[in-house]
């Protein structure tokens, strides 16, 4: 038998039979060598409560090669992009070994969410955000989990974030951004979808906001 | 023709690594050095040693068994020194990127942490039995082989490290030797099942570094032909996570390639390890040649020779020289052909690997340097065509000196940038027009005449350029040409032998004026490329002069190829080109060899600021 595929489908099996680690591999089609990988939020972190779930794909030369993967499920976090999910982390790439399982790897996702890494970024924007203001990001990451991963929503005990409404999609804290710095602009007649995207690259958040000046914001928006 | 002596594999011996590294070697080194002079058709000519002419360098072609040998003797070099196999001493090599004086101060310093870095011994010394020439301590002694029973795989490895000491440990569900763990022999009793691809049937043949992470022999095959051929790693370490040992050559081969003798399982496969095996030597080649500075390889596609010029090795070399240098071989693909096969053959299928070692922009940038070349083409490839469309499209702001578009509308023109007004027409500030708006009649009012001035001014440099640029792509075109004008000389060369009595050694003075007016054309190319850069100053003029004198001689010999043949003045166009061809060839020296003198006195003088010249002292432009 092809020494992939057994492989695989072991890999499979074992994390069936694992009742510990909550870790799930679906297959996605009727190959084995697409799959669907999903695990919980990792316990006291902004990603706690939800259900990520990752996109795997097999290469010809698995396990020579590193398995592909990137997140299904939208994350907001530095090490993976925004907006297609892909993932920045050594093992899925060069410091990858043939010993590794889908299992482990997974697993490394995981971890990888407790452990943020904003020295080498996927996403700028996010890790610019997260540099800037934890407790915003935090605030961002809380809400993109409830929204997207089905997480419990921002706790009660933090006023900051009471801008989002559980049940609608609020851009604004989509973007990580503060609802008057948003109303700020918007009501100097441009579009509110405009302003988020301007203040979202602008870095518009903490700190920053005292750094950058309206001048700038507003040329940002003429362009 | 310049003809190479022909090179072998012999040449490597010729050669002896400290002149390698250190560049000493001098008049007795082999140069081409008969470019221009020798006469056609002479094509096993060797070259006479003896210094080159100074537009020339010395430089050497080295097969990739050529480049092994040097490998072999720096690997040798350290073996001798720290007392530790060839194995090692080439992964030690390979990790401080084959700088022998680093290795040794380091490892002196340190020899532990030089050789865990390297990953030829593991971290904590208490792991592994292997013996390493730092660890001499007991513990550490290698266990006797004879307690073993070795698999197939084991004994292999021990035939082939056998000259050395190292030894890797395998572990075999079959093979139920003692080891020196109690952890190793009961998990030797149970039956193995390879991490990687959960193989566990009984007799699996298992291999493992001496950190003793086994996996068995296919998975290993798979992944250092993954890592060979789809990574092109040449550094391949251990496969469990985290391990940093690296794989000494004689691992690698002795996964590769099947003991002489043993029965053939899978042709294909073996064809394919075969393969990779090679490809792993190549890697090992191109790391080392990659990592001295007086080698580089041949450019041409699947060409392996490489080439030795220690005279171009540094940066501020490139300031003196123009280090063009040919591998020797020729044509394209994998039939590089000899001399000898294709002398007789014009056109590109036969053309030397001709390439500069000290940029890769081109073949042949001489008389320039490689600096300003690389300036001139930025230049040209940011500039020209936009050069030309603003030169005729656009003016620029008599204030800011923006250029500006004027694509509709009134003369009335307000500058985007500083704000300034003025009319489109005369150029002078609108603020003058008074009343008389939108009909400029003011041509030869003072200020207008000023501007106009200012515009004129800021447009010479424009011109200058296209001025240079203009002959330059001429050139480059005729060079394109080249190819078609060689058939069409071959044609002329038939006829000649019909409608003539000469034969055909005789109507050879074609091809060599052909090759003759394409050699210099590339020369006078370039020269343009040069005086652009040049300081205005007798220097210059000089300069120019010789590139005027040869680009008349180039003209008037193309002219003469040109002409149409008939058979009562054969002899004299004979007699013409030939002396003309001469003449061109002298004039072309005298370019090459004044402007390289020019770079090795410090003679020429730049208007911007070239990489590795001082600053230009006057600014003309």
């Amino acid at each position: 038998m092809d020494a992939r595929l057994r492989r695989v489908n072991k890999e499979i099996a074992d994390c069936k039979n694992d009742k510990t680690s909550n870790i799930k591999i679906e297959l996605i089609d009727n190959s084995p060598f697409h799959l669907k990988g999903s695990f919980p939020g990792p316990e006291g972190t902004p990603y706690e409560g939800g259900h990520f779930e990752v996109d795997i794909v097999i290469p010809e030369s698995y396990p020579f090669q590193p398995v592909k993967m990137k997140f299904i499920t939208k994350v907001y976090h530095p090490n993976v992009s925004s907006a297609s999910g892909a993932i920045c982390l050594d093992i899925l790439k060069d410091a990858w070994s043939p010993v590794l399982t889908l299992k482990s790897t997974l697993i490394s996702l995981q971890s990888l969410l407790c452990s943020p890494e904003p020295n080498d970024p996927q996403d700028a924007e996010v890790a610019k955000h997260y540099t800037t203001s934890k407790s915003s990001f935090e605030d961002t990451a809380v809400y993109w989990t409830q929204i997207y991963a089905g997480g419990p929503g921002p706790k009660e005990k933090k006023g900051k974030s009471s801008s989002a409404k559980p049940d609608e999609r609020d851009e604004v804290a989509i973007a990580g951004l503060e609802e008057a710095h948003v109303n700020q602009f918007a009501s100097l007649g441009f579009p509110r979808s405009k302003v988020i995207d301007v203040l979202r690259r602008l870095n518009y958040r903490g700190a920053n906001v005292a750094k950058i000046t309206e001048d700038r914001v507003v040329e940002e928006l003429l362009k | 023709m310049s003809s190479d002596y022909e090179f072998s594999d012999d040449d490597g011996d010729y050669f002896d690594d400290e002149e390698m590294i250190d560049g000493t070697q001098d008049s007795e080194a082999q140069s081409e050095d008969d470019m221009d002079m020798d006469a056609f058709g002479d094509d096993f000519k060797v070259t006479p040693k003896g210094k080159c002419k100074s537009y020339e360098i010395e430089y050497e072609s080295l097969s990739q068994s050529a480049v092994e040998r040097l490998m072999q003797k720096d690997v040798d070099h350290i073996c001798g020194i720290f007392g530790v196999d060839s194995g090692i001493a080439s992964l030690l090599l390979r990790h401080m990127k084959w700088n022998k004086e680093r290795l040794i101060e380091k490892y002196m310093d340190n020899p532990t942490a030089m050789l865990v870095a390297a990953g030829v011994t593991m971290p904590e010394p208490v792991v592994t039995s292997t013996p390493t020439p730092i660890r001499t301590h007991s513990s550490h002694t290698t266990p006797t082989n004879t307690s073993r029973r070795p698999t197939r795989a084991t004994s292999k490895l021990m035939a082939l490290a056998s000259g050395s000491k190292s030894k890797s440990p395998t572990s075999s569900p079959t093979s139920s030797f003692t080891t020196p763990k109690a952890v190793k022999t009961a998990k030797s009793e149970e039956v193995f099942v390879c991490p990687i691809c959960f193989d566990d049937s009984p007799g699996l043949q298992t291999l493992a570094l001496d950190c003793e992470h086994a996996f068995c022999s296919t998975c290993w095959t798979s992944y250092v032909g993954s890592k060979v051929r789809d990574e092109a790693e040449h550094c391949i370490r251990c496969m469990a996570e985290g391990c940093a040992l690296a794989c000494p050559d004689s691992f690698i081969r002795s996964i590769l390639v099947p003991e002489p003798g043993a029965p053939i399982t899978d042709a294909a496969q073996e064809e394919e390890n075969a393969k990779t095996w090679a490809r792993f030597q190549e890697l090992l080649v191109r790391h080392f040649v990659g990592c001295n500075t007086s080698l580089k390889f041949c450019p041409y596609p699947s060409c392996t020779n490489t080439v030795s010029c220690p005279a171009a090795a540094s940066k501020i070399s490139l300031t003196t020289v123009v280090p063009t240098v040919s591998c020797g071989a020729r044509g394209i693909g994998g039939q590089a052909m000899t001399q000898s096969q294709q002398g007789s053959q014009l056109g590109i299928g036969g053309k030397e690997h001709k390439f500069c070692f000290g940029c890769p922009i081109e073949s042949d940038h001489r008389p320039v340097v490689c600096g300003a070349a690389k300036l001139w083409l930025k230049k040209c490839r940011d500039d020209s065509e936009t050069a030309n469309w603003i030169k005729s499209n656009t003016k620029e702001c008599s204030q800011c000196q923006s250029t500006i578009e004027k694509n509709g509308g009134c003369n009335h023109m307000t500058c985007k940038k500083c704000k300034h007004e003025f009319c489109w027409v005369c150029m002078g500030p609108w603020s003058e027009h008074g009343t008389a708006w939108y009909s400029c009649n003011r041509y030869d009012e003072q200020t207008g005449v000023e501007a106009r001035d200012a515009q004129s001014k800021s447009r010479a440099s424009l011109e200058r350029y296209l001025h240079y640029y203009n002959r330059w792509a001429n050139h480059e075109q005729s060079a394109k040409l080249a190819l078609d004008l060689y058939a069409k000389t071959e044609k002329k060369m038939e006829d000649m032998q019909i409608t003539s009595a000469l034969t055909w050694i005789e109507v050879q003075f074609m091809k060599k004026a052909v090759e003759e007016v394409d050699k210099c054309r590339m020369t006078l190319k370039w020269t343009y490329a040069m005086a652009y850069y040049l300081a205005k100053g007798n220097q210059k003029d000089l300069f120019e002069d010789n590139q005027r004198d040869l680009e008349r001689a180039v003209e008037d010999l193309s002219e003469l190829l040109e002409s149409p043949i008939e058979a009562e003045n054969i002899p004299t166009l004979r007699q013409k080109v030939t002396d003309k061809t001469v003449y061109v060839q002298k004039r072309n020296e005298i370019v090459l060899e004044d402007t390289a003198n020019g770079f090795v006195e410090g003679r020429w003088r730049w208007n911007v600021t070239v990489d590795g010249f001082d600053d230009p002292t006057e600014v003309a432009i």
